[in-house]
């Protein structure tokens, strides 16, 4: 076997799985930050289009509702592997898949079929039009996807989101364009997220419909626990 | 009534690795048939995966492998000849009614002990160790109706409209990845009750 046969086949795989298991550098600074008041955060980036985000969205908000971390929202219309051959597939059995995930929470996905992302393109320049601050982004982003996976199946028309979005918004009318939606996907492809529901969890990133156990653990090794 | 289940794997899937030891068991707690269905990797199908997503799945199994108490991390990479070499001893030990010994002792070689399959050494190795004779295992090497079988696999699993691994299919009910086999036990014991 060639030597670089050998860093490829051992030593790297060895070596990224080896970094990944360091874990010093983050509870120091974790414990810095708790040492400030700070909470944690946890970035979640999703896309109307993607049940798995629903899921992913509405359990993480529970689950770190009771610990000191504040669950920060990002809205993306373009994810996915570029030129995967897989793609339609992948979301067909996305929505199949995602029922299962819901069931676990005792919740029932009612859509049957994929969406296309542009016919909800809508909802992410809503969703990145509102503040972070206050929770107001979250609770929108949340009701959307409750409202279009969870007690809904048909096409999508903007008039029930309108009504969500101006109890989470006010009086504005939603923008036609923000963006915040190029920023986030740029954000996602500059840090190799290639898909949603990615949640980025100080330094560690996880697919958060089916990793919020783990998400969990991350907090707790971190310092942040559940309250008792 | 005994009900079948297609197990879809490849030796080259560190899912694959953890999910095997939880798949085979299925038959040991449930009334089912697990049958072995490996399959050729991704990468010598012609499907690239990106550097990133390569390099989450490392990071992640590694988490899951912690979560589930298994080792993982001295690995040898199988793509090419050691996967192919072991996808072959796997149809052989099918046939001798070894197969979960196999697949369970050649992916723990390949994801936590650095073991080169591609090599007659560390192949033989694994073989002895699942309680196969060395002999019939490298007669499989080039037997062509077990390599026919290996392809039907693979292409049973696109007929499926699939692509990654691994799969379980239990009544024409895909579940894929090694975390769905909780879901697919949930359904078993509802069937079976």
């Amino acid at each position: 076997m060639s030597i670089g046969d050998t860093i490829q086949r051992r030593v790297m795989p060895r070596t990224i799985v080896g970094l990944s298991t360091v874990r010093a550098p983050g509870r120091v600074a974790a414990s810095v930050r708790r040492a400030r008041g700070g909470r944690a955060t946890v970035r979640l980036f999703v896309a109307f289009d993607d049940p798995y985000s629903a899921v992913a969205l509405l359990g993480l908000r529970e689950r770190l509702a009771r610990r000191p971390a504040d669950l920060v929202v990002e809205a993306v219309v373009k994810r996915g592997i570029k030129d995967d051959p897989a793609v339609a597939a992948k979301r067909a059995h996305a929505v199949t898949d995602a029922r299962r995930l819901a069931l676990r929470d005792q919740r029932m996905l009612v859509r049957q079929a994929p969406l296309v992302a542009r016919d909800v393109a809508f909802l992410a320049t809503w969703t990145a039009a509102l503040p972070q601050a206050g929770g107001r982004r979250v609770a929108f982003a949340a009701a959307a996807l409750e409202h279009l996976w969870f007690a809904s199946g048909g096409a999508v028309t903007p008039g029930p989101f309108r009504a969500l979005w101006h109890e989470h918004a006010g009086g504005a009318e939603p923008p036609a364009a923000h963006p915040g939606v190029a920023a986030a996907e740029a954000t996602m492809r500059r840090r190799g997220l290639y898909d949603t529901p990615i949640a980025t969890v100080h330094g560690q990133w996880f697919f958060a419909h089916e990793r919020q156990a783990q998400i969990e653990h991350r907090l707790d090794e971190l310092g942040w626990g559940a309250a008792a | 009534m005994t009900l079948a289940i297609d197990f879809f794997f490849s030796f080259r899937s560190p899912y694959s690795y953890l999910a095997a030891p939880r798949a085979f068991a299925l038959a040991d707690d449930h009334d089912v048939e697990v049958a072995f269905r490996g399959v050729i990797p991704m990468a010598m199908r012609g499907q690239s995966v990106p550097l990133a997503k390569r390099l989450h799945t490392l990071r992640d199994t590694k988490r899951e492998a912690q979560r589930l108490g298994m080792p993982f991390g001295r690995v040898h990479d199988p793509l090419g000849d050691g996967a192919t070499r072991c996808l072959l001893v796997a149809e052989h030990a099918v046939d001798m009614g070894r197969e979960r010994d196999f697949v369970l002792a050649a992916s723990r070689a390949i994801w936590a002990e650095a073991v080169d399959v591609a090599t007659d050494a560390g192949l033989r190795g694994v073989c002895e160790r699942a309680g196969l004779d060395w002999s019939a295992c490298a007669a499989a090497l080039t037997d062509p109706a077990l390599q026919a079988r290996v392809d039907a696999d693979t292409a049973a699993l696109a007929a499926l409209g699939h692509w990654g691994v691994p799969v379980l299919v239990l009544d024409g009910e895909l579940y894929w990845g090694q975390d769905r086999i909780e879901d697919l036990e949930r359904v078993l014991t509802r069937q079976l009750a």
